[in-house]
């Protein structure tokens, strides 16, 4: 019988430092067992073992279609320090991927109507990279993408020598920090703030992702824009321990963050209290 | 079946390599099993004892009168800890398990939560191995009515919704004075028809005799149990009579009656996601210590954690599953620093929160997940709260919210 508790085995093959405690890892798998791929869409999760420090649910950032994946951690806590401490070429075990990922994505026809806020704080973005990376199978070609993303300073920005590329793919990257910084020339206050500088495209859906302080601002100006609640979607944080809805450590209301999220709409979550 | 084919019955199991295990009545007092608890919750009746579940070599020491055993059967399913595999720096070395384990004497709430088990567990590895090495054998009295708060009565037509391999139903005349008449009422459907059958059962003490046990199988291992019983242990005078022939067969047909909703049910779900009222829990979060007692006797509380346990040799140690409680507060941590006089950041931060959780849980998740309760109404919560709070008295609450 399949045990979904078994991890398989990978190595660290590039590691770069995103912050001062931020590193973005990247794993290959190193023993394949036949007929097993490992796969996954943006938005999913992967558990990341260690042994002795056990196991935590981390985000992929990378491109799914390559053949490696890409973790970006910060440094906060026993399993995640002991991970920064690794070089390349140790082990670790990963299973998953788990969650619903983008599904919701497939109910829009973006050929002919939507288009893309993606509204990002601190280690937020790190699933949303994923989907910009492979925006192409996801989106349709002529999807405007808008991106709203804040940090505390100029450099925690997780990806920042990775804008201009994305700028030149025709998506709009709209920045900020919560604090004046020397040498910063862009918007100061937080991620809500830039919905009063910069005007969001009509016929849009959302996707946030970030610290859970920044969901109920975001929200009600998303609101008073007119979006309909099943049009805006969030990704929730929640203590995990098996990933596939049976420990109940990430239960929300009804709904397991594991497997029915992590990415909710809000029209799902509006009802629960607690749920933000 | 009568006693001394029970008790054939037993041995029969225990020389095929079963471990057995079933209710007993040990001297085992309040104060011993839990000190914390006779402190703080004085029982009017005074106990002389507690049935306990414990492995049993005879029948005799079996005590099925339908009293509830002080902990349920969970743990012989969700063991409180269980080694998932151990690990050798990156090497993961599978771990053998699963003994042969018979229980005897699951009445029908304890089967009620081994419905909510085979679901929750339904494609979990350790769950599957462990249980296809278990027998279940049921049995029809029920509890008091304080152990019972749903009132579960045995009627032959609940039958197919019930884990079993072998179920007992107890059909005797009581005997005077000894017991009195408890927890077998006949279904309309079961009289009708049949012939006329002996008075409603009292109780069956092994310790002081029985009578007539009707016996059913619930399964193809129940079956082939029973036949090669019957073989084994020569019942019958010739060679065509020896298989045991006296039992009916009923096919399981998932744990809910179909185009029936359980309206208590459907009522307490309602009330919690449709009407919710905030006061319940704020009171009662007054009031609650989050001691989790209530979590560990609980027999459909099945949360779980994953730890490492660590080995002397370098990188090497056990991965291990372990029962856990939503009352904890390291239950709903999420990463992040500190905060002073707040700890961890968490969801679920406060009591009123983590008791609305877990009621949430049994009386809305778990019917949306699988159509029915995730409470068996035993009421063992409510006897080891050391504050006192009574599920029946909080459920009334929700319901007239």
């Amino acid at each position: 019988m399949f045990n979904p508790y078994e991890h398989h085995q990978a190595k660290i093959i590039f590691i770069s430092r995103q912050t001062d405690n931020i590193k973005l890892f990247r794993f290959e798998f190193t023993r394949p067992i036949p007929g097993w791929k490992f796969s996954y869409k943006p938005g999913q999760f992967v558990e990341l073992s260690l042994p002795n420090f056990g196991e935590s649910p981390f985000a992929p950032c990378g491109d799914a279609r390559k053949n490696y994946l890409e973790l970006c951690v910060r440094k906060t806590g026993k399993l995640t320090a002991q991970l920064h401490q690794m070089r390349i070429g140790d082990k670790v075990g990963l299973r998953g991927a788990y969650g619903n990922g983008v599904w919701p994505l497939a109910k829009y026809d973006f050929k002919t109507q939507k288009n893309l806020l993606i509204v990002a704080g601190g280690l937020g973005f790190v699933p949303l990279r994923s989907l910009i990376l492979d925006k192409n199978n996801w989106l349709g070609q002529e999807t405007k993408v808008q991106i709203f993303y804040g940090a505390r300073q100029p450099n925690e920005m997780l990806f920042r020598h990775e804008y201009e590329q994305w700028k030149k793919q025709n998506i709009q990257v709209e920045l900020t920090v919560d604090r004046e910084c020397s040498g910063w020339k862009g918007n100061v206050g937080l991620v809500p703030t830039l919905f009063d500088k910069h005007e969001v495209w009509q016929n849009s859906i959302a996707f946030i992702c970030g610290p859970p302080v920044m969901y109920r601002p975001i929200l009600d100006k998303l609101k008073k824009l007119g979006f309909v609640d099943e049009d805006i979607y969030l990704s929730l944080e929640r203590r995990m321990h098996c990933g596939f809805g049976v420990c109940q450590h990430c239960a929300v209301g009804s709904y397991y963050t594991c497997k029915d999220g992590p990415i909710f709409s809000w029209a799902q979550l509006k009802d629960i209290p607690g749920a933000i | 079946m009568d006693q001394t084919r029970l008790e054939k019955f037993i041995a029969y199991l225990q020389k095929s390599d079963w471990s057995i295990f079933g209710p007993v009545f040990t001297t085992a007092k309040i104060e011993e099993l839990s000190p914390f608890l006779a402190a703080h919750q004085p029982s009017p009746i005074k106990k002389t004892g507690q049935i306990l579940i414990k492995k049993i070599s005879k029948a005799i020491e079996l005590n099925l009168d339908g009293q509830l055993p002080f902990y349920s059967f969970k743990r012989f399913f969700i063991p409180e800890q269980e080694t998932l595999f151990e690990y050798q720096k990156n090497k993961v070395i599978a771990k053998k398990q699963a003994s042969k384990i018979a229980l005897i004497g699951l009445n029908i709430l304890d089967l009620r939560a081994v419905n909510l088990y085979d679901q929750v567990f339904e494609k979990d590895a350790y769950y599957q191995t462990r249980r296809r090495n278990m027998l279940l054998v049921g049995y029809s009295l029920t509890p008091e009515t304080a152990s019972n708060i749903f009132e579960h009565q045995y009627e032959e037509d609940i039958l197919e919704h019930l884990p079993f391999d072998i179920f007992l139903a107890c059909y005797n005349a009581p005997r005077k004075g000894a017991w009195p008449p408890r927890g077998f009422t006949p279904s309309p459907r079961s009289l009708r028809g049949s012939p006329p059958k002996a008075e409603l059962s009292s109780g069956l003490n092994l310790r002081g005799g029985l009578g007539e046990l009707k016996v059913f199988s619930g399964s193809i291992k129940g079956q082939r149990i029973l036949e090669h019983f019957g073989y084994q242990t020569k019942l019958g005078s010739s060679r065509a009579e020896r298989g045991y022939k006296d039992y009916t067969h009923i096919q399981f047909s998932g744990p809910v009656k179909e185009g029936q909703l359980d309206e208590r049910m459907a009522r307490l779900r309602d009330r919690l996601k449709n009407h919710p009222n905030p006061k319940i829990w704020e009171e009662l979060g007054k009031i609650c210590i989050e001691c989790g007692k209530c979590t560990l006797v609980c027999p459909t509380c099945f949360c779980f954690r994953i730890d490492d346990l660590p080995a002397l040799a370098e990188s090497s140690g056990a991965r291990q599953r372990c029962w856990d409680s939503c009352y904890y507060q390291e239950f709903s941590e999420v990463s992040g620093s500190e905060k002073p006089g707040l700890g961890k950041p968490k969801f679920l931060s406060t009591t009123a929160e983590r008791l609305h959780f877990w009621y949430y849980h049994k009386f809305a998740r778990i019917p949306d997940e699988f159509n029915f309760m995730g409470c068996v109404g035993c009421g063992r919560c409510a006897k080891v709260c050391p504050v006192g709070i009574d599920i029946g008295e909080v459920l009334k609450k929700i319901e007239n919210s």
